[in-house]
């Protein structure tokens, strides 16, 4: 794939990743659940100031292992997945760090700040990486 | 030389000027035989080194490969976590942690009604060691609502030790169950050195003595009864397996022998032959050493064997296969006497034991019982990954700590539910009772950790590890690749795409023309692609497969993160291909996580014998799926549960769960495949026979029975799968047309701008198919771009 085009799946994926839980379909009529993940749980609160923590200390690893427990307990909580990317990014993995703030993405539901917060990670992350094209596009998308 | 004296003339100046020039060349000759002797001294010596050096490394390798210690997955306590009071007693017991009045010190807790109190060990975990503390933990119902401390302060999270499940040499395919010379039951020696090597204590590694001796006995006797190798050389021979016989093989092996003898002392070379020595196959697997073979014939360690039965070990020697008692049990009995026979004459045994011995039954158990290690299919699964990603010289390291991502709850939810469908199944099918067999593999969907893996039946058993080295066609397990590229097309294909459900015929180059039959033999003329995957119509998939190529179809595969070799032959749209448990798991993890690609890992991180981490395996993740296409075929799966091939799971599962799955059936009932994941687990389950017999099962009366029994009894979260915003839902009727407002019908997803033309009369609304400006604007600068 050359980075054009990539930089242009990426586009794709950005314009199309504002995403909504789609309700069980007409055939089984119910409402759809509650999201009966528990957000800031103390337990995950625990966890994150841990990871920051470390973090701080330059412990990339332990942060991240920190991150990772968190997220076995909230795996669909965008926010921790955004930790983690910016965990790998802070590391100079470039490539996790885009592709979890993709995956942040594709859970952050409305919330718009936190996707654009996690386009800005993967327009820094291209940078690093050199991709100044793909950079621009992450750059175009956060400023949406 | 002889020729060219006589040739030499009488004449005496002519003799001498020939005897100067002989004694030149007999010079030249000199230091040419010695230089010659040096070259091949160099080189001798050379080799010598060579062979000195691989074979101390080969048995240091062997010797100091000692086990590493794997651990279970913690169980992490913290209020709001989904745990059973009983769930958390159990793992408290199997633990070792005792139930006490008061829990006053480290390993002991207290249980009164919704509270349980835990007096934590110490343990240090991959961030650093715990203190041992005092833990309060009040429950509501299945779940956790408070963790204290003493004092009643807040506990955001607290964590029981893992729990200690083998110890398993990383560096070897097979089990040890090492035994030290000390532990070793002096009968066992005994009967050894009486038939293999009688003059072990005396010989410098070979032993022409011997061998003689040997051959005399053998030759009168009528058979072999003795070894003419000794154990040193069978030791060496065992290092490098291989049934070679040539003469430079067997002087290597000498030369080997003579030189492992001068490095190392008799009991050290006897300890290493214990547990190296060859002594039969379980499967795949090879069988060395007699801790092992112990467990393996008798289902009991070594130290509490009765004299008949370690006789019959020392028989195996002479050939594992050949005299094989589950096999060959005449031939066994034979050779087990002929060896007590041996010890009697040597006079370690008196005649009256020998006798009795002799008449003793063989013992063995007719089912192999390696029970070396509580979960042998799951450490499979750790030792190949950890071979996979480490170099050997990292692991080859004395006493490490393995942390693995085994669930023991849910492991043993797997086990006991496999064992009980199976057996049901083949009551009432009128089955031979223990010819099915089954392998199960359980993932977390969001980081791909296997919590539960069952290599066959008896998933205590070591054994041919079904889940990772059967290979099995997978029938319309692959389907969901074939339209999972069809709906990538951009736009070309949607969920109400009509498909034709006609007779096709695919001529082939050089092969037999394919006629693709659906499974009930009938043809349905025209059904929406969403049906045809979900109810699994096999001659819309051929066609469709065909329309988009079977390349594309293989290309997915490997984009999917298929290893292995494809051949793109248009069979392979219906499954055709044969593949392992553990890469179908692989496949459709891709499918649970919303199209991220990620590893399956059984291992989170070793550390090193003073607890320093050593490795670890980071989350990693590649988006290889768009949120489009993959939210549609996850509809699709859904759906393949809501009025599919797998409907009848709506009996037992919550329509909330939106469980998606797919069966899988191959030809004449021979493979039944069932893949199916909620929010947050993926259980892939195989039936089948291990001679490929037919089982008459398919996929949803067979595995996906077993699926069922498995998720069932396990806390699943619902699947929400997320719909990119371009994506709507659409009423359609059943010839895929828009039908907003009419009777009966279903709405589906569509990605914006590929809702269907085509308007049912009925029809109140219609959605007009065009292009937002700025998907459209998308749209041509993805295709200019590509063009660049």
């Amino acid at each position: 794939m050359s980075p054009k085009t990539r930089l242009l799946c990426l586009l794709l994926v950005s314009t199309l990743s504002a995403c909504v839980t789609l309700p069980p379909p007409s055939s089984s009529p119910s409402p759809p659940a509650a999201p009966e993940e528990l957000t800031g749980t103390p337990a995950v609160a625990g966890l994150v100031t841990r990871a920051d923590r470390a973090l701080d200390a330059g412990e990339y690893n332990r942060a991240a292992e920190y991150v990772e427990r968190a997220l076995r307990i909230e795996p669909r909580n965008a926010a921790l997945w955004q930790r983690l990317a910016r965990v790998r990014l802070a590391q100079g993995n470039h490539g996790q760090a885009v592709q979890l703030a993709s995956k942040s993405n594709t859970l952050a539901g409305r919330d718009e700040a936190l996707r654009r917060d996690n386009w800005l990670i993967i327009a820094e992350a291209h940078e690093l990486a050199g991709n100044a094209a793909g950079a621009i596009a992450a750059r175009e998308q956060a400023a949406r | 030389m002889a020729a060219k004296k006589k040739r030499s003339t009488p004449q005496r100046g002519k003799r001498r000027a020939v005897r100067r020039k002989r004694t030149a060349r007999g010079g030249a000759r000199k230091y040419w035989i010695i230089r010659t002797l040096v070259i091949v001294g160099v080189v001798l010596i050379g080799y010598l080194a060579y062979l000195d050096i691989t074979i101390r490394r080969q048995f240091e390798g062997q010797r100091w490969a000692l086990p590493a210690h794997v651990y279970t997955r913690p169980l992490e306590i913290f209020a709001g976590s989904r745990l059973a009071p009983a769930a958390l007693l159990k793992e408290l017991e199997s633990l070792g942690y005792r139930k006490q009045a008061q829990a006053d010190r480290p390993g002991s807790f207290t249980a009164v009604g919704d509270k349980v109190h835990i007096h934590l060990r110490e343990f240090t975990f991959w961030d650093g060691p715990r203190p041992a503390r005092f833990i309060r933990v009040r429950f509501r119902g299945n779940r956790v609502v408070a963790v204290t401390n003493r004092r009643g302060g807040g506990i955001d999270l607290a964590q029981l030790e893992p729990r200690l499940i083998g110890s398993v040499s990383p560096m070897h395919h097979e089990d040890r169950s090492l035994v030290q010379l000390a532990d070793v039951p002096q009968a066992l020696i005994d009967a050894l050195l009486a038939v293999e090597d009688r003059g072990f204590y005396r010989h410098i590694g070979i032993d022409p003595r011997g061998l003689v001796r040997a051959l005399w006995a053998n030759i009168t006797a009528g058979e072999v009864v003795q070894g003419g190798s000794t154990l040193t050389q069978q030791l060496v021979k065992n290092y490098y397996l291989s049934a070679e016989r040539t003469v430079q093989r067997k002087l290597n092996e000498m030369t080997m022998a003579l030189l492992l003898e001068l490095h190392y002392s008799k009991d050290e070379i006897l300890e290493a032959y214990l547990n190296e020595v060859y002594l039969g196959q379980a499967g795949n697997r090879a069988i060395h050493g007699f801790g092992l073979g112990s467990q393996f014939y008798f289902g009991r360690p070594l130290h509490e064997l009765e004299l008949p039965e370690l006789a019959l070990l020392v028989a195996l020697v002479r050939g594992a296969s050949h005299y094989n008692p589950r096999r060959h049990p005449e031939r066994a009995r034979e050779r087990r006497n002929l060896v007590l026979g041996q010890m009697e004459e040597r006079g370690f045994v008196d005649s009256t034991v020998a006798r009795r011995a002799r008449a003793a039954s063989l013992g063995v158990p007719r089912q192999g019982a390696v029970v070396a290690t509580a979960y042998p299919a799951f450490l499979d699964l750790v030792r190949r990954q950890l071979q996979r990603d480490y170099r050997d010289e990292d692991l080859h390291v004395e006493g490490l700590h393995i942390f693995t991502t085994l669930d023991p709850a849910v492991q043993a939810v797997v086990e006991s539910e496999v064992a009980r469908r199976l057996a049901r199944l083949e009551r009432e099918r009128g089955l031979l009772a223990g010819s099915l067999q089954a392998a199960v593999v359980v993932a977390r969907t969001d980081n791909g950790e296997v919590l539960a893996l069952a290599g066959g039946r008896a998933a205590r058993y070591a054994g041919f590890n079904r889940a990772l080295d059967a290979q099995r066609p997978v029938g319309s397990l692959i389907k969901p690749a074939v339209y999972l590229a069809a709906l990538e097309q951009g736009g070309r294909y949607t969920l109400a795409t009509v498909l034709d459900d006609a007779p096709l015929t695919v001529e082939q180059a050089g092969a037999e023309v394919w006629r693709p039959q659906n499974y009930d033999r009938e043809f349905r003329g025209g059904v929406l692609l969403v049906d045809a995957l979900a109810r699994s119509h096999n001659v819309p998939t051929a066609r469709l497969g065909m329309e988009i190529g079977v390349e594309t179809v293989t290309a997915m595969l490997r984009r999917l993160g298929l290893q292995r070799e494809l051949q793109p032959y248009p069979s392979l749209l219906l499954g055709a291909a044969s593949m392992s448990p553990l890469e179908m798991t692989q496949l459709y993890l891709n499918f649970a996580s919303g199209g991220f690609r990620l590893p399956l890992k059984s291992t989170r991180s070793v550390l090193a014998q003073d607890l320093q981490p050593l490795a670890r395996y980071p989350l990693s993740i590649e988006q290889v799926i768009e949120p489009e296409p993959m939210s549609l075929l996850n509809y699709a799966l859904q759906e393949v549960v809501r009025s599919g091939t797998a409907r009848s799971l709506q009996q037992r599962f919550s329509a909330d769960l939106a469980l998606a799955g797919k069966t899988g059936t191959t030809d004449g009932y021979r493979d039944s495949w069932f893949a199916g994941y909620s929010g947050d687990i993926l259980a892939l389950v195989w039936v089948g026979r291990d001679d490929n017999e037919p089982t008459g099962l398919s996929g949803a009366s067979g595995a996906m029975r077993v699926w069922a029994d498995i998720m069932s009894r396990l806390d699943l979260r619902e699947l929400q799968v997320q719909m990119p915003p371009q994506v709507e839902l659409l009423a359609v009727d059943d010839q895929g047309r828009q039908a907003e407002g009419c009777m009966g019908t279903r709405s589906m997803p569509f990605v914006a701008g590929s809702e269907p033309v085509d308007s049912a009369p009925c029809a109140t609304t219609r959605v007009v198919r065009e292009t937002s400006g700025k998907i459209k604007r998308f749209f041509e600068r993805l295709f200019n771009e590509s063009e660049n």
